[in-house]
Order: C-alpha cells, then sequence, then structure tokens
C-alpha cells in the first residue's frame, strides 16, 4: 500500500515539475537560446536536395552565416535575394550562407519540405536550405522568428556566435538600407576587428510550432 | 482541422464564461459609422497615443493582415473590446506592421470584411525597429504578435505570443 502511495505521489510530483518546466519555457522563451560568445551546436540536417547538411562539412569555412528562414513570412520573402547577395559575396571568402526552416509544417503548411525545394529552383538559391526535422535545431540557437540570423566563427575548432539578429535596417525597401548589420559583421571578422554591433532586433513572423 | 478545435475551444470559453453576455455578441458590435481607414504613424505617434497620462489601460496589440496566429487571436481580441468599450478607463488599439502601401487596401479592406471597430493603426518605421522593438519591451525578439498593456505612460505588461481570450481578460480585470 505504501509503494503505491509513493508511486503515485511521485508520478503527481512530476507531472507538477514537467508542467511547471512547461510553463517557464513558453514564458521564458525570450531568453533562451545563445548569446554572442556562446559555441554554437552543429547538426544535420536535410538539404532540398536530400542529402543531409552539417556545418562539419565545410572544412575550409571560416565561419558560417546561419539565417533561420522559411517560404511564408513577407519579412523572410523580402529578404530572399539579400540573403542570396550574402552568400554570394561571402562563401568566396569563407562565411557561407546556412539556411534553415525552422517551421513545424503541420501549424504551417506552405512551409513544407516540398514547397522549400520549389522556392530553393525558383529563387536559384547558391546555399543549402535545411528543413529543420523535429524542430531541435532552432530552440537551441534561440531562433525567435523568420528571418533570424547567427553569424558564427570558428574559433579554435569550435562555431562561436559572433552576431545575432537582423539583416538590416529596411526590410521593405533594399535601396533604403542604412544599416547592413550581417555585412558589417563579416567585414569585421574577415578585418580580425571586434564587430560594432553584436545583436539587433527586427520585426519578423514568429516560428510555428504547435503548442504556440 | 486544427481551426475548427480553436473555434470549438472559444465557444466553450465563452459558454462557461461569467463575463456579461455582450460576448456573444457577433464579432462586430460597432456601428456603421465607423471609419476602417488606418492611420500611418511614426513610433513617436504611437507612443504619444498609447502613453497617454489619462489614467486608462491601454491594451496595445502588434499584429498584421498576413500573419496567421495574429489573425487567429483577432476575434477573440474584439470581443474583448466590444465587451469593454463602454468602460471609460480602458482602450484596444491594434497596431498593424503590415507595409504602409497596404494601409489603404488588404489592412482596411481586412478590417471592413470583419466589421472590427477599433482603433488602428499602422506602423511604418522600419528602419528604426532597432530601437522601437527594445523601447517597447527589452526582451522583446520582434516576432507578431505581440501585445503591451500601457497605463499612464508606464508598461504594465508585455507578452511576446498568441493570447488565449482568458488570458487577455484576466490582465485586463488585473489592470484595470
Amino acid at each position: 500500500m505504501k509503494k503505491t502511495i509513493l508511486i503515485v505521489c511521485s508520478i503527481i510530483f512530476l507531472a507538477g515539475l514537467a508542467q511547471v518546466k512547461a510553463q517557464k519555457m513558453e514564458n521564458n522563451s525570450a531568453h533562451k537560446g545563445y548569446k554572442v560568445g556562446d559555441v554554437a551546436t552543429d547538426f544535420k540536417l536535410k538539404n532540398v536536395d536530400q542529402k543531409m547538411v552539417s556545418l562539419s562539412d565545410y572544412k575550409d569555412a571560416k565561419g558560417f552565416i546561419v539565417v533561420f528562414t522559411c517560404n511564408h513570412c513577407p519579412y523572410a520573402k523580402a529578404y530572399e535575394s539579400r540573403i542570396i547577395a550574402l552568400d554570394q559575396k561571402y562563401a568566396s571568402k569563407g562565411y557561407p550562407v546556412i539556411a534553415i526552416n525552422p517551421n513545424d509544417p503541420k501549424v504551417e503548411p506552405t512551409d513544407n519540405f516540398e514547397a522549400m525545394q520549389v522556392r530553393a529552383k525558383e529563387k536559384a538559391f547558391t546555399f543549402p536550405y535545411l528543413f529543420d526535422d523535429g524542430q531541435t535545431v532552432y530552440p537551441q540557437y534561440g531562433a525567435t522568428k523568420t528571418p533570424h540570423v547567427f553569424l558564427l566563427n570558428k574559433e579554435n575548432g569550435k562555431n562561436i556566435v559572433r552576431y545575432i539578429g537582423a539583416i538590416d535596417d529596411n526590410y521593405a525597401d533594399v535601396n533604403d538600407v542604412s544599416n547592413k548589420y550581417v555585412e558589417a559583421a563579416v567585414d569585421a571578422l574577415l578585418a580580425n576587428q571586434p564587430i560594432a554591433q553584436t545583436t539587433t532586433v527586427a520585426i519578423g513572423c514568429s516560428i510555428k510550432a504547435q503548442k504556440n | 482541422m486544427r481551426y475548427l478545435a480553436i473555434i470549438i475551444m472559444t465557444l466553450l470559453t465563452l459558454n462557461s464564461s461569467d463575463q456579461n453576455t455582450e460576448s456573444k455578441k457577433p464579432v462586430s458590435g460597432g456601428t456603421s459609422k465607423h471609419d476602417y481607414s488606418v492611420k500611418i504613424v511614426r513610433f513617436a505617434d504611437l507612443e504619444a497615443v498609447m502613453k497617454k497620462n489619462d489614467d486608462k489601460l491601454y491594451v496595445v496589440n502588434f499584429w498584421a493582415t498576413w500573419c496567421r496566429p495574429c489573425v487567429l487571436e483577432l476575434p477573440e481580441f474584439m470581443e474583448v473590446n466590444n465587451a469593454y468599450r463602454n468602460q471609460p478607463r480602458f482602450k484596444m488599439i491594434l497596431v498593424s506592421l503590415d507595409m504602409a502601401k497596404e494601409a489603404e487596401t488588404t489592412v482596411r479592406a481586412f478590417l471592413e470584411k470583419r466589421k472590427m471597430d477599433v482603433d488602428v493603426y499602422l506602423l511604418d518605421d522600419n528602419k528604426r525597429m532597432n530601437e522601437w522593438i527594445p523601447a517597447i519591451d527589452k526582451n522583446w525578439s520582434g516576432a507578431i504578435p505581440a501585445t503591451v498593456f500601457y497605463r499612464n505612460g508606464e508598461k504594465v505588461e508585455f507578452i511576446e505570443n498568441k493570447m488565449q481570450k482568458s488570458e487577455l481578460e484576466q490582465l485586463i480585470k488585473k489592470y484595470l
């Protein structure tokens, strides 16, 4: 009898803990993930060409421009050409773009894998466009919206986060941009200079996950 | 299927709520005289509106017509607005983050179709996002929907996420 009560109590206690944790996770969603200076995790995600891609595949890269982006979000779409331009400018200099779609197609059907393949082909993406299957990568990074950039720099064999935030300061008009945040950050890394602005924020579409 | 579940949940919540039954009215609740035009503002103008020193609780929701979770929560926001609209110390404001050129077209059409009788502004201040987003809340990542509550120029609450009707009502009751 005692044993049963103990087991029942443990279950209730654990359930309570899980609920508190879930609550905390939801409330603190803005605080989780990487800060500048943290070591970024590698991953193995499927690309639109069906091949698996990891950061470790890029032996010669000096770092990575990791962009969480998707098909449906108008902000993400407004930046597509600029993301391509970043890859064209910096891949040859050692900082390729790695695009990751963090959304759950069950919540946002237009962000499914087939649609990713179509978009990548339409826009002639020159970089991997990976599917965060199971949505395990974006929470580790702490991506909260699309688009959301994490600039990584290889230091002592590790990928260190050096910039987090927006691509530039005007999603609406590429001809009226005053601050090209990501370019400035990568240029600084290339010149071995400190990055002047290491974090920025901009409006974006929340990441689509169940229970959100 | 998922949306059907949300609708059913909403109806159940409505039925079990001890709110006055005005919430059973259709989303409109507004008069046909309502002007559905959208005022385009920069952040300073918006601040002047939501940070007034008039003892009112300002419930300010950031949304966009293309933002699915935003659009999903709007009917409940409108129900709450209708329930509280006669309270002199309550004011709901919607702030659209659609592109400025859509103000008189897409946004207005959206409001007219749903007969949304509420003040709507369109915040057109893109290049200063990195300033006004943290000014509203230093932890705000910029994701929408988000809702901020002000009274007499002070922020009393900020929610970065879609809100349930019960949560919204709870917060209004708390601060009103």
